[in-house]
């Protein structure tokens, strides 16, 4: 098994298993540390399409590198946003049970 | 022009206009701390606006990098600077609105609210500009960020913060199906510009290359709300202030659709990949769906929010019609672009009428203070100037010639019978043609319940103030103006079809 599947193989687990925590999870917390899974498993993916093998040393394309940094950060703004969403929640309903809150049709 | 310049203007006016409202407050003039995002908006209008008059050069301009494979770039075109028009536009008419508004409503945190407001057009606009992925996706999520946070901005209301927080979920899982698609091609290709990835997709047309376009379809498609996907938004459109719901409807959505037309119709091209019958399965499906669900409503923000997914599938189902004429009848090229420049003219109408529609819903918010529309059923008639300006808008939604919301539909509707032969395609307008009767219906219905039944409540109301009658009239007039000056603007939308059509 090289790297290059290997890799590829581990985002694929991480983006599977967000989908999964989000999809079955009840807490707002669990559902947003999925998101964050999703979000590291398709970051790796970038970084395994980017995987460049130059005289036998592994790098990673530039445009890769410079693409996941920005989309760490953006992660990490969505993940603050839905944190702070989900206090909101709390102080609404005192709990961050996600089957409490179906006022609207989940 | 150099296309960074609007963009500068939006995104500097969002950092100034902090502190700036510092200075509003300080003066004591705290309720016209809008004027300055007015101000920024009217200026990238104008600006925008200037361009077109004085005759578009297709430019471009690096943002960073060196080898043109992988450079972040932006581009300047006819239908960036069409679709940058209508949002800059729209926003400001938004802009104006919230000042008195937000003060009637009496909300708090207003110091963020415009602030945000710049980000979210901001964002709109920088996805028109954009030359590659990359760029797209960073604007994408300004866009995307900020139009949570605003959804979410009455934080003191459930429904507020529980529709922020499932749209947040909803659409980031989307934006991320996107970006895994967007990875996919890049490790496909090795580059993510738009001319470098067109040319180098057509020759590698394989699982890999169908399924990154599968996942961007779905991952912009959930900003589209297109139909599985779109259960977010008519939880996330009302719940928002209603000048944002007129944004989000109006503009924010069509984002979704132009990241689709750009990404099917520029990087995969129609006559290589055949989605055009999956656009046109998932356009008629959206539409379908949303007319046959927005006549239960009882809400009148949650109507219009479910009939805008309505307009999305007459949008897409136009865009789907180009993409299979010109794949299965590839030299009948004049039926494809009449199909696209009624999506196109369609995207302009309805965020004149549906922007202009939320504006009125909340003049009527403001003064009887309910959203139920049982209660709102008469009060047209206390409020003759908002009462008339929604006429305009839902006439215009409806499609009520002359006016250009007829003509978009019928652009539509005589490009899908084109190609007689055509089963799938006749099948397909037939069903279209009767959703444009239903959707005429329920929109003349919602007037006439507005405007000419009785008013139940004793109460008195009156004609909203003349700061937010200012934006209803002007759009109101703009949609009698576009009817007039069909003829320029269709030549100005020819002009951006060749733009995607190459």
């Amino acid at each position: 098994m090289n790297l290059y599947e290997l890799y590829f193989g581990a985002s694929l687990l991480l983006i599977l298993l967000g989908l999964y925590a989000i999809a079955s999870k009840r807490n707002l917390v669990r559902i947003i540390i999925g998101l964050e899974l999703l979000t590291i498993g398709v970051n790796l993916t970038i970084i395994t399409m980017g995987l460049r093998t130059i005289e036998g040393a592994v790098t990673v394309d530039a445009l890769a590198q410079s693409m996941v940094a920005i989309s760490m950060a953006i992660g990490a703004a969505v993940a603050a946003l839905g944190l702070s969403i989900a206090i909101n929640i709390y102080r609404h309903y005192g709990t961050f049970d996600v089957r409490k809150l179906r006022k609207l049709r989940w | 022009m150099n296309p960074f310049i609007p963009l500068f203007i939006l995104l500097g006016g969002a950092v100034a206009s902090v502190f700036i409202d510092q200075i509003f407050e300080k003066l004591g003039a705290a309720k016209w701390r809008g004027l300055f995002a007015s101000i920024i908006l009217a200026v990238a209008l104008i600006f925008i606006g200037s361009e077109v008059a004085a005759g578009i050069k297709v430019t471009e301009y690096t943002l960073f990098g060196g080898e043109a494979a992988i450079t972040a770039s932006l581009k300047l075109d006819t239908l960036s600077l069409y679709l940058s028009m209508i949002f800059c536009g729209i926003g400001l008419a938004a802009a104006i609105y919230s000042m008195k508004y937000m003060e009637l409503e009496r909300e708090t945190g207003l110091d963020r609210y415009y602030s945000l407001l710049l980000t979210l057009v901001a964002g709109m606009v920088g996805v028109t500009l954009a030359n590659d992925f990359f760029t797209l996706y960073v604007f994408w999520e300004l866009m995307a960020i900020s139009s949570y946070s605003l959804v979410s901005f009455r934080k003191w209301s459930w429904e507020a913060v529980e529709a922020g927080f499932k749209y947040l979920i909803m659409s980031t899982i989307g934006s991320l199906m996107a970006l895994l698609g967007i990875g996919l091609l890049y490790g496909l290709t090795g580059s993510l510009r738009f001319d470098i990835l067109h040319a180098a997709v057509a020759s590698r047309a394989g699982l890999a290359a169908y399924l990154s376009m599968g996942l961007i379809m779905i991952g912009f498609g959930v900003t589209a709300a297109i139909v599985p996907f779109h259960s977010w938004l008519p939880d996330a459109h009302p719940a928002a202030p209603t000048p944002i719901s007129a944004v989000l409807s109006g503009i924010v959505i069509k984002t979704g659709v132009y990241a689709m037309l750009w990404g099917l119709f520029k990087v995969f091209t129609p006559a290589i990949y055949g989605f055009g019958g999956a656009l046109i399965v998932l356009g008629v499906l959206t539409m379908t769906f949303a007319n046959i669900v927005v006549i239960m409503q009882g809400d009148i923000k949650r109507f219009l929010a479910y009939s805008s997914i309505a307009n999305i599938g007459y949008i897409i189902t136009g865009m789907g019609f180009a993409a299979y004429v010109l794949n299965h009848y590839p030299d009948q090229v004049a039926v494809a672009s009449l199909a696209l420049t009624g999506a196109l003219l369609h995207i302009l109408n309805h965020a004149l009428g549906k922007g202009l529609s939320f504006l009125c819903a909340g003049c009527y918010i403001v003064r009887a203070e309910t959203r139920e529309l049982s209660k709102l059923e008469g009060i047209g008639a206390r409020m003759p100037v908002t009462t008339a300006s929604l006429g305009m808008g839902l006439l215009n939604l409806a499609g009520v010639p002359p006016l250009s919301g007829f003509w978009s539909k019928l652009f539509i509707i005589s490009a899908g019978l084109g190609i007689p032969s055509d089963g799938f395609m006749v099948l397909a307008t037939a069903i279209f043609i009767l959703n444009s009767v239903i959707a005429a219906g329920y929109y003349l219905w919602l007037l006439q319940r507005i405007a000419f039944k009785k008013f139940s409540s004793n109460s008195e109301i009156k004609e909203a103030p003349a700061l937010m009658l200012l934006p209803l009239v002007v759009l109101a007039v703009t949609c009698i103006l576009i009817t007039i000056m069909l003829g320029p603007v269709l030549g100005f939308i020819h002009e951006a079809l060749e733009v995607v059509l190459g």
